[in-house]
């Protein structure tokens, strides 16, 4: 008789930690856990990607790089419809918002190009701007280069020895706050990670594959956004003949152009009204003018 | 036995409540809207590490509430939490203790700051001046509307 308040105080109790998510692991105490997986983790880890945050930091010191070889064009009307295409497209996308947002700005070269800086930072060229033919095209353009954001495309050109490094400096380091010596390590392992992503952009170029992914994205992120996917047709066919007569810029990075084209028209897409087309090329001339 | 039921199923709910699904904003700022989509109005504003008491999904949209406040919010601006009196870790699919341990810890802005320092030719100046570009939801939406673009 006087077990029944016990089997009541039992009962209460396995269903409050059933309700709040208990289960019998916990009974293995997190410090205990730590201290057994702790390599385990320092070696799976290694292939972690940086948190929003940290690409955030790589993005804008990879733009800070970029914008001191080429310098900003700075003309706020054109900025404002650079950002309020490349807006209208990223909030179609998988990723609308990231960490410190989309920005989108020109640089004052005459050579055609576009980087996507890591975390959201999207320079294109003034040549860029002026290869294109309408505002489907550079809508096009800048689908692509949120589409190498939104896959982290600068972010794996990061060699991954530098992850493993820099996680054996941040485990070992229990305080938000850095000493001076893992802050010099950190800056270095951060430098060398800029170098990686810097070169990926302006020397060597992303991988085909990389290329044709963010190529396939940019036409699902253009229907969905309304935009006409043919644009991405126009520009590429644009940069193909460009590339039969000149060097340099996008054409040195963007290699293959004839094999972009190829697979982008043998891509299914969804249908788009263009009924609008013309008042949105109407604009572009307005503004590009 | 009529009342060790009630109590238990009383009890079942208070330790429910105590274990409500709670998400954490991981953008630099959000907001909270009437609606679920995109350009409705926006309740509250809401920051890095704020946390949102989830009340339901609609789709790409959690339900959530804050401060008296009730709305919505992209999924893309938060990472899910179950946070639970028994001091459990993350949901399945959640980001686990330890990678909330070391967010933030890596690359920083103390590390920006030792960087910017290291002599390399860097215009952050300039990146600060293309992190300052913005256009209003305002315009934004007319743009949208006016281009025959398809409303996000």
């Amino acid at each position: 008789m006087r077990s029944a308040p016990l089997v009541k105080i039992a009962l209460l109790m396995i269903v409050c930690l059933l309700t709040t998510g208990f289960s019998f692991t916990d009974l293995i105490t997190p410090e205990r856990i730590n201290a057994v997986t702790s390599t385990i983790k320092s070696v799976g880890k290694a292939a972690r990607p940086l948190s929003d945050d940290e690409e955030y930091y790589v993005g804008r010191a990879v733009a800070a790089r970029l914008t001191a070889t080429y310098p900003l064009y700075r003309n706020s009307r054109l900025t404002d419809y650079l950002n309020l295409i490349g807006q209208a497209i990223a909030l179609h996308t998988e990723k609308p918002t990231t960490f410190g947002g989309y920005h989108f700005a020109l640089l004052d070269s005459p050579e055609i190009n576009a980087f996507a800086c890591p975390g959201g930072i999207i320079l294109i060229t003034r040549g860029m701007l002026a290869s294109v033919k309408s505002e489907d095209e550079l809508a096009a353009v800048l689908a692509h280069e949120i589409g190498h954001i939104i896959h982290r495309d600068g972010i794996a050109a990061i060699r991954s020895s530098r992850w493993t490094e820099a996680l054996l400096v941040i485990g070992s380091n229990a305080a938000r706050e850095f000493g001076p010596k893992d802050t010099a390590k950190l800056v270095s392992l951060f430098e060398g990670s800029i170098d990686d992503v810097f070169k990926t952009l302006v020397v060597n170029g992303y991988g085909r594959d990389q290329e044709k992914s963010a190529d396939s994205a940019a036409l699902g992120y253009l229907a969905a956004a309304g935009y006409d996917p043919q644009g991405l047709t126009g520009y590429l066919t644009r940069l193909e003949q460009a590339g039969k007569g000149s060097k340099g810029g996008i054409l040195t990075t963007h290699p293959g152009t004839d094999e972009r084209l190829e697979n982008v028209r043998q891509s299914t897409v969804a249908a788009v009204d263009i009924s609008s087309l013309p008042s949105r090329t109407r604009r572009f001339a307005e503004m590009i003018r | 036995m009529k009342t060790t039921i009630l109590v238990i199923l009383l009890s079942g709910l208070l330790c429910l409540s105590a274990a409500a699904e709670t998400v954490q904003v991981t953008t630099r700022e959000n907001a909270v809207r009437s609606d679920c989509r995109f350009f409705a109005p926006v309740k509250l504003k809401v920051s890095l590490g704020d946390q949102l008491t989830v009340k339901g999904r609609k789709g790409d949209w959690y339900l959530v509430s804050v401060e008296d406040v009730s709305g919505c919010i992209h999924k893309s601006a938060v990472e899910a939490r179950r946070f639970a009196s028994a001091g459990r870790g993350a949901a399945s699919g959640g980001t686990s203790a330890d990678e909330v341990s070391l967010a933030g810890k890596g690359f920083n802005p103390q590390v920006e700051a030792g960087y910017r320092n290291s002599g390399t030719n860097l215009n952050y100046a300039a990146v600060d001046e293309i992190s300052r570009i913005s256009v209003s939801e305002k315009s934004l939406e007319s743009f949208v509307q006016q281009g025959g673009l398809i409303q996000p």
